[in-house]
C-alpha cells in the first residue's frame, strides 16, 4: 500500500488523530493512530542526578504519577545497588497497591460505568459520571470519592504527598510508619476491601445480569487472539509491585518468563515509517503485522492480560472472583477486550487485600526501612505494573550517577499494535463502501480506545469540551482525503 | 468577599507553557494574600477538581490553553456558561469542570457558587522544559493582575 508520510508539524493541535485508508472498493484498507508527541524527554533527563528522576517522570503523566514513581524508585535501586529492606519494599508496596485500587476505582466508575450501567446506547447527556450517580444513587458515588480520598490519605502518610510522593531512596523509604498511622493504614485497608466487593455487586446487578451487556463484552468486535503480559510473584500470582514478567500464548500457555533487568532481550520497540509511535512486539515471535495469532509477536498488557498471564490471585477472596470470572466466561485466557473491566474488578479486590495483608505483617513499623547504597553500577531497570500496563524504565548513568541515557516503555505503549488491531477492526465493521462514516462511527471507535483506558490524559490538555479526537477517511492509492469528523472545541 | 475564595493555577511543570498556572500562583504566593483566600496549584485535574473546589464560594482558575484560534501569550476569561458544554465523558482522568460541579452538587457537597478562569494561549505543551516560551512568560504579571481583581485584592 502507498506510503503516506505525515507531516509532524500540522497534525499536532493537542488532539488524538486517526486515519482510515480505504481501497478502491471502498473496504477499510488500514488504520493508524496518532496522539501527540511529548518532545525531548531524555535530552530533558540526560545531565541530572538519577535520583531526580523519581520526581520527573511521575511528571509525564497526570493519571499515574505513583506508577511513574515507583518504577522509577526501583530503576534508582538497581543504579546504586541498593536493595531494599523488608520494611522498605513493604511500605513501598502498600503505597503502590493503595494508589492501583483508587485508580481502578476512578476508572471503574467514571469511564467504564458509564457504558454499562447507563448503556451504550443512551444518550451522551446521560452517559458519564453524573448519569451513573442518577442510576446507581448518590450514597454509592459518595463512597467512590470517599475510596479514592482514603487512598490519598494512605499515600500521603506513607509517601509524604498525596499525588506526588516523595518519601522513597535508593534502597528503601525515607519515613517509617508508627503505630498509629499503622493502625490507620490498617482501617483504609479494610474499607477498600469492603469497598472491592460493593464494586463487584454493582457488576454482577447491573451488567452481568443483563444479557445485552454480556454480549457486547463478548461481542468479537474487540476480541484479538494475542500475547498478554503481567508481572508475576514465584507462584505466578500477580504482583503488581514487584516481580518477574510473564508472558503468555494466545493459547494461554507461558511462552516465556523473565527478570526485569532482561526485558531488551524479549521485547523489540518497532518503529513504522508513519509514525513516531513505537510498536513493541515480543522478540522470540517476530513481528508479522498487525495481526492476531500465535506467529504474530503482537501482545497486549494491562488488567485482561495480567490475569491471563497469571496463574491465580495471591488472596483468598480475589482468587474466588478471579475462578468465578473465567468460568463464567468460559476458561483461559480470555481474548474480549471489553472483559478487561471486570478483570479490573478482580485486581481491585486482590490490591485491597493485599495492602491489608501488608498492612498487618508486624514488621510494617519497624525502623528498619532503606538499606545503605554503597557504590553505582551506573544502570538499572525498574518494572512495575502500571493500572494500564507493564512499566519499563531503563536509565543509564556515569559513574557520578548522572543520567547519560534514558528509557520508557510506559503501560499504554505495550497495547499500540493492539489498538491499532482493535481500531481497524471496528472501522471495517462500519465503514462501508461509499466512505461514509456517521456518528456511530465515533461512537464505536471511541469504544475501541476506552477498552484499552490509554495513558494520552497528559497529551490532551483542553480547558473544556470533550477528548478531542478527529477521524480521517483517506484514498489508499492518492491519499486525499474524502470525509472527517471531529470532535474538539 | 465571603472568605471562601480559592484561587487554583494547573499544568504541568515540565511541559513548557503547560506549567503557566503553577508559575503564577507561585509568584502570586510571594505577594501579600487577602484574608480567606486560599493559593494552591495542582498538577492533576479530573475528580481531583472535585476535592480541591469544595468548601469554597469562588474558585479562580489559571490554566494554559491550546485552541489555535489565538496568538501564544492572549488571555482569555471563562466564567459560568462557558463552561456549559464541558461534559467530559470519555476521559476518565480529564473530567471538564461543568461535571465535576454538577458532580459535587448531586452528591450533596459544598460547590462553588462562581468558578472563573484565566487561560494563557501556549505557544508549545509538547516539548520537555521548565521554562515558559517568552510570549506565555510575559503574560504572567498580567495574570497576576486580572486574579487580584478577581480576589478583591
Amino acid at each position: 500500500m502507498k506510503k503516506v508520510s505525515i507531516d509532524p508539524i500540522t497534525r499536532l493541535e493537542g488532539h488524538g488523530k486517526i486515519e482510515i485508508f480505504v481501497d478502491d472498493n471502498g473496504e477499510v484498507a488500514n488504520v493508524y493512530f496518532q496522539i501527540p508527541e511529548l518532545r525531548g524527554f531524555e535530552r530533558f533527563c540526560v545531565g541530572r542526578p538519577v535520583e531526580e528522576l523519581a520526581r520527573i517522570t511521575p511528571r509525564i503523566c497526570g493519571v499515574c504519577p505513583e506508577a511513574h514513581h515507583m518504577a522509577a524508585a526501583k530503576a534508582i535501586d538497581a543504579c546504586y545497588g541498593a536493595e531494599p529492606t523488608r520494611t522498605g519494599k513493604m511500605l513501598r508496596e502498600i503505597l503502590y497497591n493503595a494508589f492501583s485500587a483508587g485508580d481502578h476505582t476512578t476508572h471503574f466508575f467514571v469511564l467504564a460505568a458509564p457504558d454499562f450501567v447507563v448503556g451504550p446506547m443512551a444518550d451522551p447527556a446521560e452517559r458519564n459520571i453524573l448519569g451513573v450517580v442518577a442510576k446507581v444513587g448518590p450514597e454509592l458515588g459518595g463512597e467512590v470519592i470517599k475510596m479514592r480520598a482514603w487512598s490519598h490519605e494512605l499515600i500521603e502518610i506513607i509517601g509524604g504527598r498525596s499525588v506526588h510522593p516523595v518519601s522513597t531512596v535508593p534502597g528503601g523509604v525515607s519515613k517509617p510508619l508508627n503505630d498509629e498511622e499503622a493502625a490507620r493504614v490498617r482501617e483504609i485497608a479494610d474499607y477498600q476491601v469492603e469497598f472491592a466487593q460493593v464494586a463487584i455487586k454493582v457488576f454482577n446487578d447491573v451488567v452481568l445480569a443483563n444479557s445485552a451487556y454480556v454480549d457486547l463484552i463478548m461481542s468479537d468486535m474487540y476480541a484479538h487472539k494475542t500475547y498478554y503480559m503481567g508481572m508475576v510473584d514465584e507462584n505466578n500470582h500477580i504482583n503488581v509491585y514487584d516481580g518477574d514478567i510473564r508472558v503468555v500464548d494466545p493459547d494461554g500457555k507461558e511462552f516465556v518468563k523473565f527478570a526485569p533487568k532482561d526485558y531488551l532481550d524479549h521485547i523489540t520497540e518497532r518503529v513504522e515509517p508513519y509514525s513516531y509511535l513505537v510498536y513493541p512486539y515480543l522478540t522470540g515471535v517476530g513481528w508479522k503485522g498487525f495481526v492476531d495469532g500465535k506467529d504474530s509477536g503482537v501482545y497486549r498488557a494491562a488488567p485482561l492480560a495480567r490475569v491471563n498471564a497469571a496463574d491465580g490471585m495471591a488472596t483468598p477472596l480475589a482468587q474466588a472472583e478471579y475462578e468465578r470470572m473465567f468460568e463464567t466466561l468460559g476458561g483461559k485466557p480470555v481474548h474480549a477486550t471489553l472483559a478487561t473491566h471486570w478483570a479490573r474488578l478482580v485486581e481491585l479486590l486482590y490490591m485491597a487485600e493485599r495492602t491489608q495483608q501488608l498492612a498487618n505483617d508486624p514488621d510494617v513499623t519497624s525502623p528498619d526501612i532503606h538499606s545503605q547504597p554503597t557504590g553505582i553500577t551506573g544502570e538499572g531497570v525498574g518494572v512495575v505494573e502500571a493500572p494500564r500496563g507493564t512499566l519499563y524504565h531503563h536509565y543509564k548513568t556515569d559513574d557520578k550517577g548522572i543520567v547519560t541515557a534514558c528509557n520508557l516503555i510506559v503501560g499504554t505503549t505495550n497495547n499500540n499494535a493492539a489498538i491499532s488491531m482493535s481500531l481497524k477492526k471496528a472501522a471495517q465493521g462500519l465503514i462501508k463502501p461509499g466512505g461514509e462514516i456517521t456518528e456511530g462511527l465515533l461512537n464505536e471507535v471511541e469504544m475501541a480506545f476506552r477498552a484499552y483506558d490509554p495513558c494520552f490524559g497528559c497529551a490532551t490538555h483542553t480547558l473544556f469540551g470533550e477528548m478531542p479526537l478527529e477521524v480521517a477517511v483517506r484514498d489508499r492509492n492518492s491519499g486525499e482525503v474524502l470525509n472527517t469528523v471531529k470532535r474538539f472545541v | 468577599m465571603t472568605g471562601r475564595t480559592l484561587v487554583l493555577g494547573m499544568g504541568n511543570p515540565i511541559l513548557s507553557d503547560d506549567g503557566f498556572g503553577l508559575v503564577v500562583i507561585e509568584k502570586l504566593r510571594e505577594q501579600e494574600i487577602p484574608d480567606g483566600v486560599h493559593v494552591t496549584g495542582s498538577e492533576v485535574a479530573g475528580l481531583r477538581l472535585l476535592e480541591l473546589m469544595r468548601g469554597h464560594d469562588k474558585v479562580v482558575i489559571v490554566d494554559a490553553l491550546c485552541s489555535g484560534s489565538r496568538s501564544p501569550g492572549d488571555i482569555v476569561r471563562f466564567s459560568g456558561d462557558d463552561f456549559k458544554g464541558g461534559h467530559r465523558y470519555m476521559a476518565a482522568h480529564s473530567l471538564g469542570i461543568r461535571t465535576v460541579l454538577d458532580l459535587g452538587e448531586k452528591l450533596g457537597y459544598d460547590m462553588p457558587s462562581e468558578v472563573v478562569a484565566y487561560a494563557v494561549e501556549a505557544a508549545d505543551v509538547e516539548t520537555f522544559a521548565e521554562e515558559l516560551s517568552p510570549p506565555v512568560a510575559a503574560a504572567v504579571d498580567e495574570v497576576i493582575d486580572l486574579v487580584r481583581r478577581e480576589i478583591g485584592g
